[in-house]
């Protein structure tokens, strides 16, 4: 065996030269997730890419409940910015090790109720369900009060009618979970316009909504 | 009679109670020649219905033989066709004759407008000359009540190139995703931009979509 490296294998170091040093380490929950499901990532990807492209570009971003902050790359590609909150300490500071930039902001807080600023988009996947039914209400209201006037929605949540099917860690938090119908009825109090899709796997549709596994919904042209 | 065939004159008895349905010249023309742009053209209508939802009137801007008209009738709760075709409209007539669904043979441009849920504008805008393009928009809104929304498809220009002859002989004002998006938020506030590749909507690399499908609301006054 020869010790001079192959031309294919100077050709590929000036590839990786090229990039950088981008690794990470991710935090609890994604590489729980990566080890026991890792399909699963290209599903969440394509919900936070479908709600990236319904934000549109050039809009600043709000994420309710942004965890480990997966999703903040393909939110925060075309914003003007990104703010992500969620009450989980150790997530948050995942999320700021791994996603640093200036134009992302990472903030550890309860946010039910309160007020980040007025933001055109406001994006919350995978949280109303793991929010009680006495809380709900505070939940729309929190949503309403951080978005601006021609600010867009984006909420998306598993199918109460694919509960059946979900992990027992998933069964014990989901303790509010909707039907396409619920999701479109909260919505349009707060909207006049409500837009709901349905995601099986990674693949988004309009299809018959009992049998999506996950729901979309946006929402714009806010009630006054 | 074996038992089996009384079953399926059973089933059979059940699809009466309407008259046949018709294809006319520009939908037989899809299936003799073109026939996955039927698939296509249904999909496109059942995404812009299911934009719509239920219990709304719908304003179907150049419907042709109706075909799409009849899917946002049944699925959202009443439509009404316009086309300046008279033989289209006459075929759609004489296939979807129920009180959800009506047709009228005019040009869109001069119907008195009303205070429609919803506007669709399939395959339409792309034959419409540029200095008409303004007007047709603002009819488009002038026909909108003040939460209604409007879902305009077109091809994409970057798919002229695959187009068939007849296809293109037509195509006066072709549009890339990004001039469709940016000429309708002069008209609209919010505007959601899809693909489609064949029958799949989807929300992919707009230059790659064969086809443009734009959702727009909150009408700019």
């Amino acid at each position: 065996m020869s010790s001079n490296p192959s031309p294919e294998k100077k050709q590929w170091e000036r590839v990786t030269d090229m990039l950088g040093d981008a690794g990470k380490t991710l935090g609890r929950h994604w590489s729980y997730n990566l080890r026991a499901d890792p399909k699963r990532l290209g599903f969440v990807l394509s919900r936070y890419k479908f709600a990236a492209k319904m934000a549109g570009r050039e809009r600043s971003v709000l994420e309710l409940g942004c965890s480990e902050g997966i999703g903040v790359p393909i939110l925060s590609e075309f914003a003007i910015s990104y703010t992500g909150v969620d009450l989980d300490g150790p997530a948050i500071e995942t999320a700021k090790k791994n996603w640093p930039h200036e134009k992302r902001r990472f903030i550890e807080d309860d946010f039910m109720g309160k007020s980040y600023g007025h933001f055109d988009s406001v994006i919350s996947l995978d949280v109303i369900e793991h929010i009680y039914p006495e809380y709900e209400s505070v939940f729309w209201e929190t949503v309403a009060a951080n978005l601006g006037e021609d600010g867009i929605v984006v909420i998306g949540t598993p199918n109460i009618t694919a509960q059946a099917y979900a992990s027992p860690a998933s069964q014990k938090g989901h303790v509010n979970l909707f039907s396409a119908e619920r999701l479109t009825t909260a919505m349009k109090t707060l909207f006049y316009n409500v837009f709901l899709f349905g995601m099986n796997d990674e693949c988004m549709h309009t299809g018959f909504p009992a049998m999506a596994h996950y729901l979309l919904a946006v929402g714009c042209y806010r009630r006054q | 009679m074996a038992p089996d065939q009384s079953q399926w004159d059973d089933v059979t008895e059940m699809m009466d109670g309407g008259p046949d349905v018709n294809l006319g010249k520009y939908i037989g023309y899809w299936f003799e020649n073109t026939p996955r742009r039927a698939l296509f053209s249904t999909s496109y209508y059942k995404f812009a219905a299911k934009m719509i939802g239920h219990g709304k009137r719908v304003l179907d801007a150049g419907c042709n033989e109706g075909l799409g008209t009849w899917i946002l009738a049944s699925e959202c709760g009443s439509a009404k066709g316009i086309d300046q075709d008279g033989d289209a409209i006459q075929t759609a007539r004489s296939n979807w004759n129920d009180p959800r669904v009506e047709f009228h043979e005019g040009d869109f441009l001069q119907l008195p407008p009303e205070q429609w849920d919803a506007v669709v504008s399939l395959d339409v805008i792309e034959h419409i000359l540029q200095e008409n393009v303004d007007q047709f928009w603002r009819r488009i809104v002038d026909n909108l009540s003040h939460d209604g929304i409007a879902i305009i498809g077109a091809p994409s220009l970057e798919g002229q190139i695959y187009a068939s002859e007849v296809s293109k002989a037509g195509h006066v004002n072709l549009y890339t995703a990004e001039r469709l998006e940016k000429e309708m938020r002069t008209y609209f506030t919010h505007v959601f931009l899809f693909g489609a590749n064949d029958e799949i909507v989807h929300t992919g690399f707009p230059p790659m979509s064969h086809y443009l499908l734009v959702v727009g609301c909150k009408k700019r006054v």
